[in-house]
This record gives C-alpha cells, sequence and structure tokens, in this order.
C-alpha cells in the first residue's frame, strides 16, 4: 500500500514508521538527515562543555570564564530536546506532524539561547524569538491551506501526482521553516555564537540547516 | 553610515543589524502574504476533506458531536483505516459525570479541555496520536524555559 511516487527527490522509502494516519518515512535523504540529527544529538549528550579564554592584549594575562553549571544543565537538556525535535521532523511524513515539530525546534532554540545573561547575546536572543514566534503564523497557515485545498495532510497523498498544492501554501511552509530555524538569518547566529556553551549552541545551527533541507524536499516532492 | 556609501554597502549595513532582523522578516512576509492573496482566487476548497466537520447547533456536546452510540463503534473517516483498527470505538464514550453534564448543560463540548473523562475526540488521539505528543512536548519545553528563567537569580 505505501509507496512513494518515484519522482520524489528522497528516492523510494526504505523504511516505514506508522502511527495511524501520521506515516513516518525513511528514504535514502531522509534517512541521511535523520542520521546526522542522530549523530548530532549523540555528541550533546557526551560531549563537555567548551571553556572559553580571554586573552589581555599587551601582557601575558589572560581570564578564564567560568562554566556554570545550572546553565551548562539546561543548555544540554535543551540542546538533547532540539535534537529529538529534528529527529521527529526529519522522517514525518505529514505535513501538519513536520510544522509541529519545526515549531519545537524553535522553541529549543530559544531555550538554549535565552539562558545566558550576557547582554548582546540576550538582545539578539529576544529577536530571534520574535522571529520564531511570529513565524508559526505562516508555518501552520501553509499546512491550513494544505489541508482545505487538498483535502489531507499525509505527504504519501500530497506528492502523488493528480494532487496539486497552491504556491502560497509552499511558500508559507519555506518561510515559517526559516522564521523557527533562522537558516538565512544569521545576523541573530553571528551575535548568538559570541556566548560559551559549545557544542549545545552547535544544535541551533545544525537543527536549523537539517530543518531547512527537509522543508525543501518536501515543497518540491509536492 | 556615511552619505557617499554605495547602495549595496547601505543595504548590507541594514541587513546586519540585529535589531533589524525582526522588521526584515515581517517584510518578507507581508511580500509573500500579499502575493498569496494575488493568487487567493486560484485556490479552491476541496470538498471531500478527509477531516470532515459538521457542527449540530441542538447537540449539547457541540461542536466535538461525531455521533454514535456507546460501546458502538462509529464511522470514523481516516486517511488509512488499516492503522487504527480500533478506530470509532472511544468517541462515543462519556463518564457518567460528563453524561451527566451532557444532559443537564448546552454548554458540554465547550469544556472539553478542562473535564478529564469528557469527550475523546477520535481524530486527535486515535488517529492523529503523534500530534498530540509533539503539542504536549511543545507545551512542556516552553513551561521548562519559563520556570528556568522564572528562577535563575534564586
Amino acid at each position: 500500500m505505501f509507496n512513494l511516487p518515484t519522482e520524489n527527490i528522497g528516492g523510494q522509502e526504505l523504511f516505514v514508521l506508522e502511527f495511524g494516519d501520521i506515516v513516518n518515512y525513511f528514504s535514502p535523504y531522509t534517512a541521511a538527515l535523520f542520521a546526522f540529527a542522530l549523530i548530532f544529538t549523540a555528541l550533546a549528550i557526551v560531549s563537555r562543555p567548551e571553556r572559553q579564554v580571554d586573552i589581555a592584549f599587551g601582557g601575558d594575562a589572560y581570564y578564564a570564564k567560568e562554566v556554570d553549571v545550572d546553565l551548562l544543565r539546561f543548555q544540554r537538556f535543551m540542546a538533547i530536546a532540539c535534537g529529538l525535535a529534528t529527529l521527529g521532523a526529519m522522517v514525518s511524513g505529514d505535513v501538519f506532524n513536520f510544522t509541529l515539530f519545526a515549531s519545537l525546534v524553535g522553541i529549543t532554540n530559544i531555550g538554549i539561547v535565552a539562558a545566558y545573561k550576557n547582554k548582546h547575546v540576550l538582545n539578539a536572543a529576544f529577536q530571534y524569538g520574535i522571529v520564531a514566534m511570529l513565524a508559526t503564523v505562516p508555518l501552520f497557515g501553509g499546512a491550513a491551506i494544505i489541508l482545505a485545498s487538498t483535502g489531507t495532510l499525509s505527504m504519501w497523498e500530497l506528492f502523488a501526482d493528480g494532487v496539486v498544492v497552491p504556491i502560497i501554501a509552499k511558500a508559507f511552509l519555506v518561510i515559517g521553516v526559516m522564521g523557527e530555524g533562522m537558516a538565512p538569518f544569521y545576523v541573530a547566529k553571528a551575535e548568538i555564537t559570541r556566548a560559551q556553551g559549545a557544542p549545545f549552541i552547535l544544535m541551533v545551527h545544525v537543527s536549523s540547516l537539517l530543518l531547512f533541507l527537509r522543508v525543501i524536499e518536501i515543497v518540491i516532492s509536492m | 553610515m556615511k552619505a557617499n556609501q554605495s547602495i549595496i554597502s547601505r543595504i548590507s549595513a541594514a541587513v546586519s543589524r540585529v535589531e533589524n532582523l525582526t522588521a526584515l522578516y515581517a517584510l518578507f512576509f507581508v511580500v509573500v502574504a500579499v502575493l498569496g492573496l494575488v493568487t487567493l482566487p486560484s485556490i479552491t476548497y476541496y470538498d471531500d476533506q478527509l477531516y470532515p466537520k459538521t457542527i449540530i447547533p441542538e447537540s449539547s456536546l457541540n461542536p466535538y458531536d461525531r455521533g454514535g452510540v456507546p460501546f458502538e463503534t462509529t464511522p470514523v473517516k481516516a486517511q488509512y483505516p488499516e492503522n487504527s483498527p480500533y478506530v470509532g470505538y472511544v468517541t462515543t464514550y462519556l463518564t457518567p459525570l460528563s453524561q451527566w453534564l451532557a444532559d443537564h448543560t448546552h454548554h458540554f463540548g465547550t469544556t472539553i479541555v478542562a473535564h478529564p473523562g469528557g469527550i475523546i475526540d477520535e481524530i486527535l488521539y486515535n488517529t492523529r496520536g503523534l500530534d498530540t505528543v509533539v503539542e504536549t512536548s511543545i507545551l512542556f519545553v516552553a513551561f521548562g524555559i519559563a520556570s528556568y528563567l522564572f528562577r535563575r537569580d534564586d
């Protein structure tokens, strides 16, 4: 019964995971993205925080910044949650389920960056948070337009030849994911990466890049 | 910003400011939304919806009334019925308290969120169960962030 249309850029499905009407699939493409997300989640779990050092100019002195244990634990929790949300979004076979995972990625990203006390970082995180909240409107709007104009949300039906998805729904989906994952808006990220907290801060970048690759696959296949 | 800068430098300088990020995104969204409004007449509503919704104004379970008799199966549309073998069995279930409320008031359908054991919406909890899990996770993460930020300075 479950056969992905072959012109789909992800290729044929390798493995299908059924949750009622939501049928997740692993094609070579989504399985590769899933593997990347899995690797980075594992790295976030096992790795230790970096220790930043500021060199004082004109002398031999340097300041070693302290690692705040509470901040570390909270960021690790958020990074793992972000990784799990990315895993879900990578293999989701349903448009609405994908948008939910995308907004979960957005809110965990906010959690990672909002925990700092540095003023510049918090300022960037504030702007980032506003954009992520704003992005839920086009994200869920895109899913709603798809449901209204095609009658279904399952990607297995939407990827078929006969189904025409309005271009505006696709554009809304892409804008929504851009806002949630902040993939092209690196201006906020440059400020955010001033903060210490590697490797947890890297989860923000990995999740947004993977999310963007996945939404492109969905939009082209529909 | 100097007056004799090229237009590209000015755009680059404006885009590189974090404070302009929200406005930039909003502008981008508005442009796409306006283009969407232009294409709106070409989008038609698809009549054969997967999750149909009927409002029965006189029902006390409105707007969650999906019909059927308790302990019998009710026809419920699903995308993949073979994945949900028990679809249609829980949609009419009401606890005794819920049944009493439904019999005596006209507003039971609106108490769904506040009342455990109220109407179990088949589409939400049976055929699209993973959505419910993810929605709850979003709320949980949001509460987690809020409580961390609130108690940070203790």
